[in-house]
């Protein structure tokens, strides 16, 4: 049996239940199903009605009156149209994917190359694994301030670059635009690829040694071995690690607002940044709902998508 | 497999760089911990790696204590976020964990609650920050706002996809002979559950715990939103004490960053073995 293997389950509702399912168990299935039912609920069945009917007013908790009362400031779908001319609300959309975009390759080539290294043992194997594992672990909020510390203009980031360099850089990494956004991004590399990495390397683990063996008996080259035997048996644990950060991403927020808040202006806001400026500041809680509620459809029709998608694949027959 | 030579110097040398950039940010926090306040900010050549002068009075600046007349005491202290955020991530996890265990095992026996999987995933899909406006709305109905009890009950809904996934692949790989010769001895099912299932699954239930606790400690957002004062966690106070203060307080921040970040590394250390499967929703298994 190899080491690692993808288990049945991973998408489909029950894999095998008891055969005759009796009254008792019935009975129990239920009840102990009951209590995540109504937590899902409670959370996504009367929040979403709440959230539809806010969205369709310019409700705002300083009204002075409770949102059941919404109405009074019934707008029709004008939340909804506003949306479309939000330049603010594109931008942060924008922004969202060009990060997105950017470090989900970076963490994945990163870590593809990482996982290559560590496939047979050599001393120091555990160790090193473990602290490579580290920076996921890290609380995001605090990973958030490490990284504010570093790209300070007098702090060490420069200073590196400036041993490296020999000249004085002073860089003001998170006041200039783009290089805030840049900074942004390598912390975002930085917490992350070990995650993608401890993935990569759990699929590459299962490749069967002796295909690999063979093959190197057969004159393949490194590079004929990498692109016909391992990728091709990872696929799977690839499309799993690169949707995982894809979804993480979209919801970027902690690290981030630490670093930057968003800013300078609206450089490095993001979507869920925007949602909680508008929030928190601005206090249009109508106009919030409509955006949540896009983002929420958006999501929803995808996560169906991808779940018919990778039904169709094990029906098709994959391994 | 052989390697040669060549191969193991460019493997060594590519693991030393990827290590090297992996703690360079965490040893520059460690170091700031130590830090007195004139190091706080040295730049240029005066860069300092390691403190010249160690000292321990940033972390007793955080719990209260006044260590030098540059900087006042705080007028609140760590103590309380720890304690809000030590409560609120193991109830929780307490949440999280007997209602997904119990729906998990009613679904992977009895074929129970058909439609949680595809309902937990979107939960899990969905940006908190898209569900906060009711979410904020209900808890401040129900009283919850700026609770530690309202904070574990928002860490359990949302880290419930996390145990019951977890949970369900532990359950669907459990050999079924044991609670079979039970059923036959004449317990009833819920009893088999209770007395013969849970004590052999300990070790999973443990790692799975462990990992939900960590990503209850690690929120940021959902405590910003729903804590004001009383009861806001170390990551919230944390990103206050700047704010609050004249300039920013390097050490005492970084102070905190490290108290913060240190139970989670060494729990993640410890449940290694089950991390894949944990952060793949028990796609992969280790």
């Amino acid at each position: 049996m190899s080491a690692t293997e993808i288990l049945p389950g991973a998408a489909e509702a029950a894999p095998r239940t008891i055969p005759p399912v009796d009254r008792e168990s019935r009975r129990l299935g239920f009840r102990l199903t009951l209590p995540t039912q109504l937590l899902v609920l409670f959370i996504a069945g009367f929040p979403l009605l709440m959230q539809l009917y806010i969205s369709l007013t310019d409700w705002s908790p300083l009204d002075g009156v409770g949102w059941w009362k919404a109405w009074q400031s019934w707008n029709s779908f004008a939340n909804y149209t506003d949306l479309l001319e939000d330049r603010r609300w594109w931008g942060a959309l924008w922004r969202t994917f060009i990060i997105m975009l950017v470090c989900v390759p970076a963490e994945f080539l990163l870590a593809l190359g990482l996982a290559t290294l560590f496939m047979d043992d050599f001393p120091g194997k555990r160790v090193f694994y473990s602290i490579l594992l580290m920076p996921m672990m890290v609380v995001p909020a605090v990973a958030g301030y490490m990284f504010f510390m570093l790209f300070q203009s007098g702090g060490p980031f420069n200073g590196i670059l400036s041993a490296l360099s020999g000249m004085d850089i002073k860089i003001a990494w998170l006041s200039d635009p783009t290089l805030a956004l840049v900074a942004v991004m390598i912390a975002d590399i930085w917490q992350w690829t070990p995650l993608m990495f401890l993935i990569l390397l759990a699929g590459l683990v299962g490749v069967p040694e002796d295909q690999l063996k063979a093959a190197t008996l057969l004159g393949a080259n490194w590079r004929q071995r990498f692109f016909t035997i391992m990728l091709p048996r990872i696929k799977t644990i690839m499309v799993i690690a690169l949707a995982i950060r894809v979804i993480e991403i979209f919801k970027i927020f902690d690290t981030l607002y630490i670093m930057t808040g968003g800013g300078p202006g609206v450089a490095t806001e993001t979507i869920s940044v925007y949602i909680y400026k508008v929030t928190t500041q601005d206090l249009i809680w109508g106009y919030v709902a409509a955006i949540a509620l896009v983002i929420l459809i958006a999501l929803s029709v995808l996560a169906v998508f991808a779940m018919k998608r990778m039904e169709a694949a094990k029906n098709g027959g994959r391994a | 497999m052989r390697r040669s030579p060549a191969f193991e110097i460019f493997r060594y040398a590519a693991i030393a760089l990827a290590l090297a950039l992996t703690l360079l940010p965490i040893l520059w926090m460690v170091s700031m911990a130590f830090k007195p306040i004139p190091e706080w900010s040295a730049t240029g050549a005066d860069l300092t790696w390691i403190p010249r002068a160690p000292t321990l009075d940033n972390f007793r600046f955080v719990f209260g204590q006044s260590t030098s007349d540059l900087i006042v005491a705080l007028e609140r202290t760590a103590w309380r976020p720890i304690l809000a955020s030590l409560l609120s991530a193991v109830f929780g996890t307490v949440i999280a964990m007997v209602c997904g265990t119990a729906a998990a095992y009613g679904l992977s026996r009895f074929g129970s609650g058909k439609n949680l999987p595809l309902a937990l995933i979107q939960l899990r899909l969905f940006p908190p920050m898209a569900v906060m406006i009711p979410v904020m709305i209900m808890w401040a109905f129900l009283g919850l706002i700026d609770t530690w009890w309202g904070l574990a009950l928002i860490y359990g809904i949302v880290t419930l996809p996390f145990a019951f996934w977890l949970m369900k692949t532990f359950f669907d790989e459990m050999p079924r002979e044991i609670e079979e010769a039970a059923l036959v001895e004449g317990c009833s099912r819920f009893r088999v559950f209770m007395k013969i299932t849970l004590p052999v699954m300990r070790a999973p239930l443990a790692s799975s715990a462990l990992l939900v606790f960590i990503l209850n400690w690690s929120d940021y957002l959902i405590a910003l939103l729903l804590t004001t004062k009383n009861w806001v966690t170390i990551p919230v106070y944390m990103a206050s004490l700047s704010s609050s203060m004249t300039g920013q307080l390097y050490g005492a921040k970084a102070a905190l960053g490290l108290l913060a970040a240190i139970p989670p590394v060494i729990l993640g250390i410890a449940i290694q073995k089950h991390l894949v499967r944990g952060l793949t929703f028990g796609a992969l298994k280790q």
